[in-house]
């Protein structure tokens, strides 16, 4: 028996150590790679970012590509470290309206103020912009990271201190604010907001929010004696909400009122709360470049209206 | 003419009386030209809602100007032991929901925050501080944020908001801590997978927070799988039953169960009840789910398992004597139950993996807890743990399979267990005077399979 433990520890050692190999010799081979590119700078680099772009599809090597994609990423002659060359790929979970969304009907189509914002962004960089499939919100920001998928995540992400310390925010291009969701004519309702908050705070009392947003981290604050449900998406909340398995819904004002209007006609924001809380574009700290130049791009569109153009097409003017 | 002054003297003291409470009332109202909202801090314990004194977090402050009042200035006081020194603050004003600019400087001063505006905030304006890195006292306890205002010049003192429950550091937040001053953990983490994938202070928080998870998940599923194992056998008989009706039924049950995904089946159930009013707890309705999701699978392998048994089996019971169902109970299926344990453990591990799915509707599981924390931390490291969990589990089980099946290997072959000379003796006196003659009970027959020393052939009647 002793001797079938032991080997079973080997075994565990061995593996442990061929998993430190295989990621040192990534480490290495793929900084080899890169300094061969280098090597043959003049030549366009077209040929190894294809390769590249080819290899994450593979989910084996999606490892081994974590282990510092962009350290062996070059720049490109913008300075920019792009997984394809002449085009920025955006990340987003599309389950944000009017902020982005996917068209009706279509699931490869998207639509939203962020989806226009980011059109436009890219067209003042002379580049084009390709959305990935819609992916789950917490997601994105590892994502973004990890770096050999896409280059930004556009997904109403508040800039906050938290996330900065793990990614770069581009300047913030539109401010937003939380809501309390709730049934109409609820009996938690209070005669003013802060009677409302004090009646969801309480014992027994399930408020669902999307994961990973401020709008968890408000409900952990503000409601601690409350039971914070969070979930994939604010859809999700609403329905859950619908279904009677909690007793409000806590996400961003703009999202909240659009579907109180068009979707859940029987919801309505409750509680409007005032954080003023800035969107911004997610950027890799690696790509300091990019995000200088989204900024300057932003910059532009707010001094010549064209920011405020697209908040009246999507909000009518009031978020 | 007594009664009278009396009465009086009453009227005055209670006309006194009443002057005093609307003094009382109207004075803190109108000596505030900042009216607190609140005070809060975020909850800075690793997958837990407690707010730690000593360790950084974040207080948020708010208050309103009143009308017709400028605001140039706030300063925060906190007890002794706070520390807002390695601080930074966003200032936010609001008007309504319109966010303005301000701007201001902040002085970080030990327990003390100043903040002077460069501009005055007018009124109906909401100031929001937000401290981010500051720490409360080591000690724990309820915090009140007092402080003063500056307003034309005059400093006056800040309604005290809601105090801030805090507690003392806990053990596991000091060994994260020890942790983070670790050499050999800031190198581990310096390589991108390992710090992703294997953070070790997140690895310790999150085991002791996933716990609970893993803790709902088993509930689940060893309350549903009984559930599940009744209602498959149930719906197996039925389907190898000679009326046809009873068939269909289990036809249809087992094929529309299996034929569609699980995520689907929990969506419908947890998203489609309530619209009847069937409004059931979560945790119950996910045991109901999955017992429901088991029991086709099961039933499939109990027929296959019942009908697997060679017909002669069914001939020898019937020649001596016995009915149909007395076959089914003391011949068929302790035979079948020992053919579907391997396949049946398979079940049960992939219904445990299964109760993951649960997650996604609320069901405070594994999943849950491990989505919960990434989402917090950003790193992907509790989904490691959560597969640690889940191996708990489910290793041991796997490495049962393999054995039971390696039995069963072996005693069709012929290859079985033999019984020692000194074993087979005691059993020998043993089933003598035990059970000599006497018809096995239920409980015997079903256990036969798993006692040493039996082989697979005939089952029950074997043993003896």
């Amino acid at each position: 028996m002793k001797i079938v433990k032991k080997s079973w520890l080997i075994c565990g050692l061995a593996c442990l150590c061929a998993l430190t190999l295989v990621l040192a010799g990534c480490g290495s081979s793929s900084s080899s790679a890169a300094s061969d590119s280098s090597a043959t700078a003049s030549e366009p680099e077209e040929v190894p970012v294809e390769a590249e772009a080819e290899s994450t599809d593979e989910a084996a090597t999606t490892e081994a590509e974590g282990s510092g994609w962009y350290a062996s990423k070059e720049a490109d002659a913008n300075g920019y470290k792009l997984v394809e060359e002449g085009t920025i790929i955006g990340v987003s979970d599309m389950a944000y309206p009017p902020l982005e969304s996917v068209v009706e009907g279509k699931s490869d189509e998207y639509e939203g103020f962020e989806i226009d914002v980011m059109g436009e962004v890219t067209n003042r960089l002379g580049l084009k912009m390709k959305w990935l499939n819609p992916m789950k919100f917490d997601a994105i920001i590892p994502l973004i990271k990890q770096g050999g998928k896409a280059d930004v995540g556009v997904s109403s992400f508040t800039i906050t201190d938290e996330r900065k310390k793990e990614i770069d925010f581009s300047d913030s291009y539109i401010d937003s604010n939380q809501a309390i969701v709730m049934k109409e004519g609820s009996k938690l309702k209070g005669a003013d907001d802060n009677a409302t908050i004090e009646n969801l705070n309480a014992d027994g009392i399930v408020v669902c929010v999307q994961q990973g947003t401020t709008g968890e981290d408000w409900v952990k604050e503000n409601l601690p004696k409350a039971q914070c449900l969070p979930l994939d998406n604010a859809i999700d909340c609403l329905h859950n909400l619908e279904a009677g398995k909690c007793d409000a819904a806590v996400a961003d004002l703009p999202c909240m009122s659009f579907y109180c209007k068009e979707s859940f006609k029987d919801f309505e924001v409750a509680v409007a709360i005032p954080t003023g809380e800035q969107y911004g574009i997610v950027v890799s700290k690696e790509n300091a470049k990019l995000t200088e130049d989204i900024n300057k791009a932003l910059d532009e569109m707010k001094s010549d209206g064209t920011l405020d153009k697209l908040m009246e097409k999507w909000f009518g003017g009031n978020i | 003419m007594m009664s009278k002054r009396h009465s009086n003297h009453a009227l005055r003291a209670l006309m006194a009386c009443v002057a005093a409470m609307v003094a009382l009332a109207i004075l803190p109202s109108a000596a505030f030209a900042l009216t607190t909202s609140k005070a809060t801090a975020r909850p800075n314990e690793d997958g837990g809602t407690g707010v730690i004194g000593g360790i950084p977090t974040r207080l948020t402050w708010e208050g309103t100007v009143d009308a017709g009042e400028q605001i140039s200035g706030v300063t925060l006081e906190l007890p002794a032991g706070t520390n807002f020194n390695s601080s930074t603050t966003k200032l936010t004003a609001l008007e309504g929901l319109k966010r303005m600019s301000v701007e201001g400087e902040v002085v970080p001063e030990g327990s003390s925050l100043k903040v002077k505006f460069s501009e005055p905030v007018g009124e109906g304006l909401l100031i929001r501080l937000e401290v981010e890195g500051m720490t409360f006292p080591e000690e724990g306890g309820d915090v009140v944020v007092g402080g003063t205002y500056t307003e034309s010049g005059k400093e006056k003192p800040l309604q005290a908001a809601k105090p801030i429950a805090t507690i003392a550091n806990t053990p596991l937040q000091k060994l994260v801590d020890h942790l983070d001053n670790q050499d050999w953990v800031a190198a581990w983490n310096s390589v991108q997978f390992l710090g992703m994938f294997l953070k070790p202070q997140i690895m310790v928080t999150s085991f002791a927070s996933l716990f609970t998870g893993w803790l709902v998940c088993l509930f689940i599923v060893i309350v549903a799988y009984p559930f599940a194992i009744i209602l498959g056998l149930i719906f197996a008989l039925m389907k190898i039953s000679k009326h046809r009706l009873l068939r269909a039924i289990a036809i249809v049950y087992i094929n529309v169960l299996r034929g569609t995904p699980l995520f689907l089946q929990i969506y419908i159930m947890f998203f489609g009840l309530p619209m009847m009013n069937i409004v059931i707890d979560n945790n119950i309705l996910g045991i109901i789910v999955m017992a429901i999701n088991s029991s086709a699978y099961l039933a499939e392998i109990f027929r296959a398992g019942i009908e697997s048994i060679p017909t002669g089996q069914y001939e020898a019971a019937a020649s001596l004597g016995m009915g149909h169902l007395q076959t089914m109970i003391y011949v068929i299926l302790p035979q079948t139950v020992r053919r579907v344990i391997p396949t049946v453990t398979s079940d049960f591990i992939m219904a445990f993996k299964d109760t993951s799915l649960l997650s996604s509707v609320g069901v405070m599981e594994l999943m849950m807890f491990a989505k919960n924390l990434t989402s917090v931390t950003g790193n992907m490291t509790p989904y490691v743990t959560a597969a640690i969990f889940y191996l708990i589990v489910t290793l041991p089980l796997i490495k049962v399979v393999t054995i039971i099946e390696k039995r069963m290997a072996n005693s069709e072959r012929g290859g079985g267990p033999r019984p020692k000379v000194k074993a087979a003796a005691e059993k020998d006196a043993q089933d003598e005077t035990s059970s000599a003659g006497a018809e096995p009970s239920l409980a015997e027959a079903l256990s036969a399979p798993f006692k040493a020393g039996t082989s697979v052939f005939g089952g029950v009647a074997d043993v003896r």
